[in-house]
Parts: structure tokens; sequence; C-alpha cells
């Protein structure tokens, strides 16, 4: 019998924990036992002097390096904060979500852009936001009404200078004016989008996780064409010249002509090519999750040289004068020569890297998932300043 | 550790339930079905064992009151005549929870791969790059079709209806299981059990993507089915409409017993 009891109490403790294991995966907000929430990865953008960057606590944040550097108490002259508040219910909020719930997801995953004296971004709680870029103040916000929200932002928004254009977990492209944020159009795909589009001589080219491409008008938002591809898209969209490169879930990069959508080329990739390829110099530079930059020619997509990183790069490279800069999710940073792919020298931050870098001479600035923004000599290899975002 | 995990139990699953996906109709809540009840029944032989152990257990608990009673001053002599009891009937008090316990890794790779593979962040699918293999089946699949039923798999339900059917189908599953209690302390321990288990995972149900709802709703139900057959009808779950399919438990006690180890006897034969 006190055998008996020893096993029924096993079950219980068994039982119990896998109660407690259950209900851990409950906190990341039903991302899953090992995810996180949405906190989101944006990089930045520059107004003046100041770096603008969306926060993993749903802030806008400007800060003036100088005044890092300098070590001055936040905020200090130019800089401000803007707070996103978490009103909305959002795009991963169920039931138990009240109004007012942090869970409701407000991570910024939009690298803000900046037009005039107006830095705009896009939440994942699906709301866009117009700050004014001297004072923080808010100017406008799309959707009007509080509680109103369109799907998850996920993609970076695109601007031609008089209207932005971003996509949408509704499954929609939206343009609306830049000034007064009014509704300009939205076009209904047959998915959702959580990769940013690109614009060129006024046609937007972006993808869905349904597989699709479109080439839309951006005076009118009528399709110019429409292509189906097999898998979906897994990076934001470039374009350059006539073509349109981005990388797709079954680990291809494409280039597509972009007045047909004919495919041109693609190349295999060891796994997804998860961040936006970038192209200077006659040059495309396509981080991939398998932990390689591939340099490719851009007209026949013949590899040039490749770097193997000690991780894979979710993060777009960015370049500086001749040096090109990338960062593996481990968040080492390495300074190559644009050209050769030559490695000059590698700095480390010691934190995982999701975000889009800022390269600006030999200064590198990285958000890393320590909620720190780290200020990178990569000249004389230290970490100049380090700014935490929680802003305590 | 983790990385064993994932390479021998956890990748292997996700990137079946993926592919299960694709093959069929690129429908994710169908494949979650599919895969629950295939997993059911690979694991059939160790649910029925676990089931036969239990109700065997189940059914000597008179005589292990007996015992209990008769031998109440004298530990010793009781925990002899406990496992004498035992050998008689042919049972092995581990029965039933070896079983389980070779279960449990399986149920948890099963509801890691569905949480990870509804990816309901972008942080999560991210993550999911690196569980991946380099099937163009799986590549294809991702990001998964996400609708099912009118519902978005990867968010929670707005209505009540998975968190009442989760909460349901637990209830009567572990009421089918659970015999009526005996005394006062019993009753409150059964109670707590019975009860406080389906309406904590009908609170999850609120809070988890619906494709994890649906997982339990469909392992549920085809456990509730299970003992229903080895069982021999509704157990101790009872309802006016329902009448019993077997003798109801525990009212023979001595002669299921006596069954029992004349089955087991058979088997050894």
């Amino acid at each position: 019998m006190i055998k008996t009891k020893k096993y029924v109490n096993i079950i219980l403790i068994l039982t119990i924990l896998l109660l407690v294991f259950v209900a851990g995966c409950s906190v990341t907000g039903g991302g899953g036992c090992s995810g996180t929430q949405a906190q989101g990865w944006s990089g930045f953008t520059v107004y003046k002097q100041d770096l603008c960057f969306g926060s993993m606590e749903g802030k806008v944040i400007a800060i003036d390096p100088q005044a890092r550097t300098d070590n001055k108490t936040f905020p200090a002259d130019t800089e401000w904060v803007y707070q996103i508040k978490t009103s909305s219910p959002g795009a991963a909020c169920g039931p138990m979500c009240s109004p007012s719930s942090s869970a409701a997801g407000v991570g910024i995953y939009d690298t803000p852009i900046s037009v005039d004296d107006l830095i705009y971004v896009g939440s994942y709680s699906g709301k866009i936001y117009a700050i004014n870029a001297v004072k923080g103040m808010i100017r406008w916000v799309y959707p009007r009404e509080g509680l109103d929200t369109i799907g998850a932002i996920v993609g970076n928004m695109v601007t031609d200078g008089k209207s932005l254009y971003f996509g949408s977990s509704d499954s929609k492209i939206y343009s609306l004016d830049a000034v007064t944020g009014d509704f300009n159009w939205d076009f209904q795909t047959s998915s959702k989008i959580w990769t940013g589009p690109a614009i060129d001589n006024g046609v937007i080219y972006a993808g869905n996780y349904g597989g699709d491409i479109y080439a839309i008008s951006a005076d009118t938002g009528k399709q110019i064409w429409s292509i189906k591809i097999p898998s979906a898209l897994s990076s934001p969209i470039t374009v350059s010249g006539d073509t349109i490169y981005f990388g797709t879930f079954d680990r291809y990069l494409y280039a597509l002509d972009k007045a047909t959508g004919q495919e041109k080329w693609k190349i295999t990739g060891g796994n997804w090519f998860w961040a936006q390829p970038l192209i200077a110099g006659g040059k495309i530079y396509a981080p991939c999750l398998d932990q390689k930059l591939y340099t490719l020619d851009p007209a026949s997509g013949q590899e040039l040289w490749e770097f193997t990183a000690d991780a894979p790069i979710v993060a777009p490279a960015a370049i500086s004068g001749n040096n090109l800069y990338m960062i593996s999710d481990k968040g080492t940073l390495y300074k190559l020569d644009a050209g050769s792919g030559a490695l000059v020298n590698t700095n480390s931050v010691e934190f995982t890297v999701y975000s889009p870098i800022y390269a600006s001479g030999d200064m590198v600035y990285v958000y890393a998932r320590d909620h720190n923004v780290y200020a990178v000599d990569t000249a004389q290899s230290t970490i100049v300043w380090k700014f935490s975002s929680y802003l305590k | 550790m983790v990385d064993i995990w994932n390479i021998v139990i956890l990748n292997p699953m996700l990137n079946g339930l993926i592919a299960l996906s694709e093959v069929c109709f690129k429908n994710f809540g169908l494949a979650i079905i599919v895969l629950t009840i295939a997993v059911r029944l690979v694991l059939t032989p160790l649910t029925v064992r676990q089931t036969q152990s239990t109700k065997a257990m189940q059914l000597l608990q008179p005589k292990l009151q007996e015992i209990q009673k008769k031998y109440a001053r004298d530990q010793q002599k009781m925990q002899q005549e406990v496992m004498k009891l035992y050998k008689e009937a042919g049972i092995n008090p581990l029965g039933c929870i070896w079983p389980m316990l070779i279960q449990m890794p399986i149920w948890i790779a099963l509801y890691q791969s569905i949480m990870q593979a509804l990816a309901a962040t972008p942080e999560n699918l991210l993550m999911l790059s690196q569980h991946l293999y380099a099937w163009d089946m799986v590549g294809n699949a991702i990001p998964l079709n996400e609708e099912f039923l009118g519902l978005r798999l990867s968010q929670p339900d707005p209505t009540l209806i998975f968190a009442i059917l989760v909460g349901v189908t637990m209830w009567v599953q572990q009421k089918m299981v659970t015999p009526p209690p005996t005394d006062a302390q019993q009753q409150q321990m059964s109670s707590m059990t019975t009860l406080m288990m389906p309406l904590m995972f009908s609170f999850f149900t609120l809070s988890f993507p619906s494709g994890l709802a649906l997982y339990w709703v469909v392992s549920n139900i085809i456990g509730i089915g299970i003992q229903y057959i080895v069982g021999g009808g509704w157990g101790y779950f009872t309802l006016p409409f329902l009448k019993p399919r077997g003798a109801a438990p525990g009212t023979k006690s001595s002669q299921d017993v006596k069954a029992l180890k004349s089955g087991n006897e058979k088997k050894k034969g």
C-alpha cells in the first residue's frame, strides 16, 4: 500500500511538472516553449546627428552619438523618446489579453524612416506612427481611432517622399499620405505580409507568405503584374537596375525582371536568405542563415566570393567606404574589404543580434537582444559606449 | 542535452509535421489531426497496457483496503500481503507508470513541434530555421497556412469553443478512470484531480495558439476512444443516458481479479 502511494505520488509529481512546463510556455505569450514574445528588431535611421530606432520595449528613441560619447544624461539636447501605447489588442493577442495588457505585442520590427521632419514607424500592434523628429511628439497615427488597428506590421516601410508604403499581416499593402497620414489606397493580396516591399520609379514590389510577388502602381494601387513562386519570401525585396532580388523559404535567392516578373536566375544557400540583400559597387551581398555571406554578380548570379561567420547571419550587411560590415547572431561583428572579402578585423558585442546595423565611417551601431545599443569603433576595436533602451 | 533532444526527437517530428501539412493539402490543422492520430496509434500498445494496469490496480482496491485494515498495526506484514496480492493477480505495480514515462517525451516533442511550427511571432519563425531539413517539401510549406475551420491556428481561439472542448474532453477522460471515492478525504482528492486539470487546460487554451488546443482535443477524444474499447465501456464516467457496457467497476472485484489472474496465466502459458 505504501509503495502504491509512492507511485501515485510519482504520477502527481510528473503531472505537476507537466503543468509547470505548460505554464512556462504560456509565459511566452503563446510564442512557443523555446520562443519569445514579439519584441521586434528595428534598425536605425538618421535624422541630422541623431540615430532613431524602435526599441524592444515599444519605444521610438532618438539618441545623439556625441551626447552618448560625452556620457550626458539621457535625453540630452536633441534626444527624445516616444512610448508607443499598448492600448490595442494587437495581432498576437487572444481573449486573455486585456486592452491594457503589455502582452499585446508592441514590438517594433520596422526600421524607422524619415521624410523632412517626421520619423515614421510601424508597430507589431498594427499602427503606423508619425513622430516629430525634433521633439519626439506624435504628429499622427494610422488608423486614427485609439483601438482600431490593421494587422501586425513586421516588414519595413518604404517611401517616395510623398507617400508611405507598407505590407501588413492582414494581407494588404497600404499607401498613406506621408504628411497627413490620410489613407491613399490598399491592395488586397492572398496571404499575410511579413517582409518589406521595395519601390522604384513609381512601382511597388511586394511579396507575401502565399508565394505571390506583386508589382503595383504607387500612384493608383493597381496591379501591374503578379507571379507565383514555389515558396514564400523569407527576406525583404531589394531593387536595383532592372532586377528585383529576394530570398525564399526553400533556400533560394531569386533575381526577377522587374518589368515582367520573369526569373533571371536563382541560387541556393544552406538555409534561408533572411536578411535583405545589399547591392553596392556592382555586387550583391546576401547574408544567409547558413552562416555565410554570399557575394554575387547581380547580372548572372555567379558567386564572386563567400565569407563564413561563426553563427547564422540574421541582420543585413552595411557598407561604409570600402568596408563591408556584417554581424552574426552571436554578436560577432566582421569588418571585410568590400571588394575582395578579406577580413579586416572582428569585434563582438557578446550578445545575440537580429537588428540591422548602421555603419558610419569606422563606427558601427548595433542594437543587441540585451536591449543595449553598442557603438563599436572598428578602427580601435573598442566599444565606445553602450546605451540601454530600458531607460530605467 | 538540448542538441540531442532536438536532433533525435524534436527535429524529425517537427519536419515530419510540416511535410505532412504539405501532403494534407497545405492544411496544418489537418496535419495536426493526422499526426496526433498516428502518434496515438503507434503508442496504442503502451496506452492499452497502461489502461489495463490501471484498471487491474483499481480492481484490487477493495482487497487492498481489506489488507490495510487487517494489518494496520504491522506495516511490514501489510507490505508482504500487498505484494503477495499483486503477485497472485499477476500485476506489476510499475505497469501503469512505465508506459506513461515512455510516452511523455513523445508527447512533449509533439507539443513542441506544433508550437514551433506555428511560429506565432517573427522571432519564432526565425528560430524555426535552425530546426528544418533541406527538403523541398518543408521549404515550400513554410510559413504554414494557419487557417483552419475559420481559426488562425497560431492565435488563441477568440471564442470559448476550444476552451470548452478541451475542458470537457479532458474531464470525461479523467472521469472514466477515476473510481468513486470511498471516504471524504479521497473524495476531496478525486474532485481536485478530475476538475483541476481540465480547468487549468481550459484556462491555458484561452492564451495558447488554437493549434495546440486542436491537438489537445483530438488527443483527448482518441484517449476516450481507447479507454472505451480497452476498459469495456465508459468506466466510472456516468451520465443518466449512458449505461455501462460491461460490469460496473468495483462491484465484482473478486471475480474480476480472478478473471484477470486467469487471463495473465493464460498469457504466460
